[in-house]
């Protein structure tokens, strides 16, 4: 018996109907799901993220690649170059070994971030940057040059995080000396979340 | 004999063994860090030590022979302790900067510590540190010390193999450093031995210096091209660019790891940027490049209208033996004409009197034969230069096998140090000290003697006569006589001088043929100077016989020189120049160029544009020897197989299929047309030549040693009377003589074209005697200008310590100031003053 006034109770107001709608107006006004990536929005990983190589400088601003070759020994896909030469510019001082050629193909790169482990001077890291889409297949290789510029977004930042696509695309090309500091990017701004 | 166990494993050896050999013998490595088979023990390092059953401490196996009953273990728990031990000493003190040592990845330390190491340091001190950067210690070593095992290897193999001794330590223990002379720029031969022998990477190539890791090397193994020696070396290269030459232990020459600077340093010449690559037409007086349909299509034409006699072709002595084979099939069969030579630089009668002299038509002889006997008696050469790994080989093994060794030449050299005897005679002159020495023992055994053959030639001469001719003091001829005399068994090795000079193979003879009566074993040994020289001779390519040395069907030919002198009357229609810069060899420049000039129609194949090229109609891309397949001989009669490291370059094409081609056009019976590959000529070479039965085929190339074959009798040895002997003339105008040969650091244009050589020897040299340079106010470093009869060139003077005051040298195979232009034909040794200033 109070089951059925229930139903009926239930029935005549649109209870249910009440409800799903409540879970629609929720979502309609909490902060949508779908990124509006890449023109508004992106994703800044995890810092455990493996993604396209970065080869780094020490302090000084010096390369820390000593062009050993260890990188390309440990790949297991093999698709890093590295051809050494000797740095008779007085740059550096008893490691005058450099790169002369440093490159790695990134479609053949499985990310396994074993060239990292070799790596005597922790020059070469991968960096947290996933966006390597490309109209041809020359631009699958990165070169040294590209590879010696820094990363967009800092190595200490913990990242997991969504961010304005401008700050990233603004930081790349206009001034990347703003990312050194480190209050332009707030640890959790106002509108992201954490997944 | 001696019975022992190794590791519980019964071996028999001959006494003497050391414990390492007899382990080897049985299957067991032991490692090894100090010891180097062929230099002197030192038993310093310590890591070769193993257990002896009865005794408590352990012993180093690489000074401690053989007992009978020795019970060793080489694998026990004691032993690997103790060797991770001795690698924990020798790493608390390295530098330990792998990743930027020209040695990881093939460093004997690194093997050894993952082998046999500790996986933990225990030491905490701070190490020594000899120097914050690598410094140079010639044009081609530099040397980092903080690497340095202690091993002294690079001392000794200096010392003992080399001859310079110009390496030496500082300090002492663990402060030892081992390095030149106040750490100074080395005066050396730049051979790299001691870079070769370093198990680590303290002593690096300059040229390799951070260029590769041995990983990324794609090589092979073939043989130096740079004189007769005929080494074993890997070649290796990297993206196309040929980056080192190696000869390591596991390239298993008989040369083991020895290479001079030439071998070692001298093959950047094949990264140069001056390679021919397409063939040249003269076109309007342009060389312009043309296909190949038309350049042998120009060829055929040019074939066609000349009489056989009038076509010619000279080969280079560095072609392999089934070019040179090929070559000699095609202008006698083809062409019908027998004007085939492969040298410039002589007539074929001098080298026909070489080959019969030194028996190069008979079997084979190895050094290390030649080396087992008593007295070992170089004559006509400057085999410190000329054939810089023969000197190391009659260096350390007469000295380890206590030999005696006796010198006759006309040039001071390193390997008089190691000489009981040295005999300077004056150029030219090697005959009339043959002969006094010959006197000399014939002298003593008249009875025993009188049956030689051309012994009655040395009636009407005496001693005191031969040694006015000679310049030997008559004492000196006397103790090689009487050392000769009282030798069981006698080597002799004779030198290119002898044909350069056309001088001493009469007296070679009959010196052989006198030793022989006298019951001695005589190995006679030629040293030659091109890497295939003997194998040209043997194929045939010479106008007086065949393959084989055989009789000739028809008439003999000419050789280059008479081609020439035909030439110069306008009567050679083509001339077809293989390798050979034949303005730049002849000796004769200013006849040669005239000569060259009157030729109907010139045809040169070389790899690079050489000074014969510039004037040729028609210039034909050849290969470099790593862009080929085929053998060459060396001098002890080794037949050894080159192999390529990648294709000719551009439109260039192996020389073989050149040669080939050219015969196809021109036979009638199609003898050159189908398969034609180096394996294919192998199989005709081994029926044609009955010295080359022995040499067997398998993918890794063709190889043997030469087998007695028929001697052609008809080569005979001139006789002793007909050497010089007559007093030498003194000339007011040009007061001294001139002498040439190979370089230590320069053998031809291949040589002149590696940047790397260029260093070491920089410009055009003229080498003469201290003293008399101080009297005629010349001081080293001068630029002098050199006069003959023939021409005239500028050198830059060097001056060498007991040298003869009369003579100087000139290389003769500097591309710029070529010593032919001082030379006139029939002139063997060019009188020429010397005068400063240029
Ligand atoms: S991440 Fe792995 S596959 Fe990619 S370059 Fe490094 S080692 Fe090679
Ligand atoms: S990135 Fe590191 S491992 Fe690779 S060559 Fe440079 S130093 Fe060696
Ligand atoms: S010598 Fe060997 S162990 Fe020493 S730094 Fe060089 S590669 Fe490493
Ligand atoms: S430099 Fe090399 S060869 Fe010489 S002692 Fe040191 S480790 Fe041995
Ligand atoms: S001795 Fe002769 S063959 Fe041997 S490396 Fe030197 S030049 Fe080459
Ligand atoms: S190898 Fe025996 S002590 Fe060095």
């Amino acid at each position: 018996m109070v089951d059925i006034i229930k139903t009926v109770i239930t029935r005549v107001l649109f209870l249910d109907f009440i409800k799903g709608l409540l879970v629609t107006l929720k979502y309609t006004l909490s902060r949508s799901i779908t990124l509006k990536y890449p023109d508004h929005e992106t994703w800044i990983p995890y810092e455990r993220f493996r993604g396209e190589h970065k080869l780094h400088r020490n302090e000084d601003g010096r390369e820390l690649c000593v062009a050993c070759e260890l990188c390309v020994a440990a790949c297991p896909t093999d698709c890093i170059t590295v051809v050494p030469m000797e740095d008779e510019t007085g740059r550096r001082g008893i490691n005058d070994r450099v790169a002369k050629v440093w490159e790695v193909n990134l479609v053949r790169c499985l990310y396994c971030g074993y060239c990292e482990d070799a790596c005597p001077t922790t020059a070469v890291r991968l960096s947290r940057g996933f966006e390597l889409a490309c109209t041809d297949l020359d631009g699958t290789i990165r070169e040294r040059e590209a590879l010696l510029t820094e990363s967009p977004i800092p190595e200490h930042y913990e990242g997991g995080v969504v961010v304005k696509a401008k700050y990233i695309r603004k930081l790349i090309q206009i001034k990347p000396e703003l990312w050194k500091q480190k209050d332009w990017w707030p640890a959790k701004p106002g509108r992201s979340k954490k997944r | 004999m001696v019975t022992l166990k190794v590791n519980g494993k019964e071996i028999s050896v001959a006494d003497g063994t050391l414990i390492l050999d007899a382990a080897k013998e049985a299957g067991f490595v032991i490692p090894t860090f100090c010891y180097q088979a062929e230099l002197s023990s030192l038993g310093s390092c310590r890591m070769c030590i193993i257990e002896i059953g009865g005794q408590k401490k352990l012993q180093p196996a690489c000074i401690t022979p053989v007992l009978q009953d020795m019970e060793i273990s080489t694998e026990t728990e004691q032993v690997e302790d103790a060797r991770a031990s001795m690698l924990e000493f020798l790493l608390s003190n390295h530098a330990l900067d792998c990743p930027v040592c020209d040695k990881a990845g093939e460093c004997e330390l690194q093997d050894m510590v993952h082998k046999h190491g500790p996986r933990k340091g225990r030491f905490a001190e701070m190490r020594e540190t000899f120097h914050v950067k690598d410094y140079p210690l010639s044009p081609v070593i530099v040397k980092n010390s903080n690497r340095c095992v202690q091993c002294m290897r690079c001392v000794r193999v200096c010392k003992e193999v080399v001859g310079r001794g110009v390496l030496g330590t500082i300090g002492r223990g663990a402060h030892q450093e081992e390095t030149s002379f106040l750490k100074g720029e080395l005066d050396c031969d730049h051979c790299g031995m001691c870079i070769e022998v370093c198990p680590v990477g303290c002593f690096m190539r300059r040229p390799y210096r951070y260029k590769s890791r041995p990983w990324d090397l794609n090589s092979t193994k073939t043989v130096c091209q740079y004189c007769a020696t005929g080494c074993i070396t890997k070649i290796e290269e990297r993206d196309g660019e040929v980056i080192r030459s190696i000869a390591s232990k596991d390239t298993e020459g008989f040369n083991g790891r020895m290479l001079c600077s030439r071998g070692r340093f001298g093959h950047d010449f094949l990264n140069n940027e001056e390679r021919l690559t397409t063939p040249l037409l003269r076109v309007n007086g342009t060389l312009e490049p043309v296909s190949w349909d038309k350049a042998l299509d120009v060829i055929k034409d040019k074939l066609k209208k000349s009489q056989p006699d009038r076509v010619g072709a000279v080969a280079s002595a560095r072609l392999t033996n089934e070019e040179l084979y090929m070559l000699q099939k095609v202008m006698r069969e083809g062409v019908g004409s027998s004007n085939v030579d492969a040298s410039s630089r002589w007539s074929a009668g001098d080298s026909e009197a070489f080959i019969a002299a030194t028996a190069i038509d008979g079997a084979g002889l190895s050094i290390d034969n030649c080396m087992e006997a008593d007295t070992i008696f170089v004559v006509g050469s400057h085999i410190s230069d000329e054939n810089p790994v023969t000197d190391y080989m009659v260096r350390y093994l007469s000295a380890s096998r206590r030999k005696t060794v006796m010198v006759a030449s006309v040039r001071p050299m390193k390997l008089d140090r190691s000489a009981q005897i040295t005999a300077r005679h004056m150029p030219g002159r090697l005959g009339a000290f043959l002969a006094g020495v010959t006197l000399k023992l014939y002298e003593e055994n008249k009875t025993k003697l009188s049956g030689v053959k051309g012994v009655k030639s040395l009636d009407g001469l005496s001693i005191d006569k031969l040694s006015k001719a000679s310049g030997v003091a008559p004492g000196d001829i006397e103790a090689i006589a009487k050392k000769l005399s009282s030798s069981q068994s006698v080597s002799i090795m004779a030198g290119t001088d002898m044909i350069r000079l056309g001088d001493g193979t009469g007296g070679l003879c009959l010196l052989s043929d006198i030793l022989k009566t006298l019951d001695k074993r005589v190995f006679v040994l030629p040293l030659l100077d091109r890497s295939n020289q003997r194998g040209a001779w043997d194929m045939g390519a010479h106008p007086n016989f065949g393959p084989g040395y055989s009789e000739l069907k028809g008439d003999t030919g000419l050789d280059c020189g008479a081609m020439l002198e035909k030439a110069s009357k306008g009567e050679m229609d083509l001339l077809y120049v293989i390798g050979d810069d034949i303005l730049a060899m002849y000796p004769d420049r200013a006849f040669a160029e005239g000569a060259i000039e009157k030729v109907g129609f010139l045809v040169v194949q070389d790899i690079f544009l050489s000074d014969t090229g510039k004037v040729a109609d028609l210039v034909l891309p050849g290969a470099s020897f790593v862009e080929k397949t085929g053998t060459v001989t060396n001098q002890e009669g080794r037949v050894q197989p080159i192999k390529p490291l990648r294709k000719p370059l551009g439109k260039a094409r192996e020389d073989l299929n050149i040669i080939a081609d050219i015969g196809s056009m021109i036979s009638k019976n199609g003898s050159f047309t189908g398969d034609i590959t180096a394996e294919t000529v192998m199989e005709d070479i081994k029926k044609d030549v009955p010295m080359y039965g022995d040499v067997e085929c398998d993918e890794q190339g063709c190889r043997g040693f030469l087998i007695g074959g028929v001697a052609r009798r008809s080569l005979k040895c001139i006789s002793v009377g007909e050497e010089d002997t007559t007093e030498l003339k003194e000339n007011k105008k040009y007061p001294y003589y001139l002498v040439t040969g190979n370089h230590l650091f320069g053998s031809g244009t291949l040589t002149g074209s590696s940047s790397m050589l260029r260093k070491l020897i920089k410009e055009p040299t003229i080498e003469m005697c201290i003293e008399e340079a101080k009297s005629s106010g010349l001081t080293d470093g001068d630029m002098v200008t050199v006069e003959s009869d023939g021409g005239n060139g500028k050198y830059r003077l060097q001056t060498r310590k007991k040298s003869s005051s009369k003579v100087v040298f000139i290389a003769e195979n500097f591309n710029e100031g070529s010593v032919n232009r001082l030379y006139k034909i029939g002139e063997r040794v060019p009188r020429v003053s010397v005068n400063k200033g240029a």
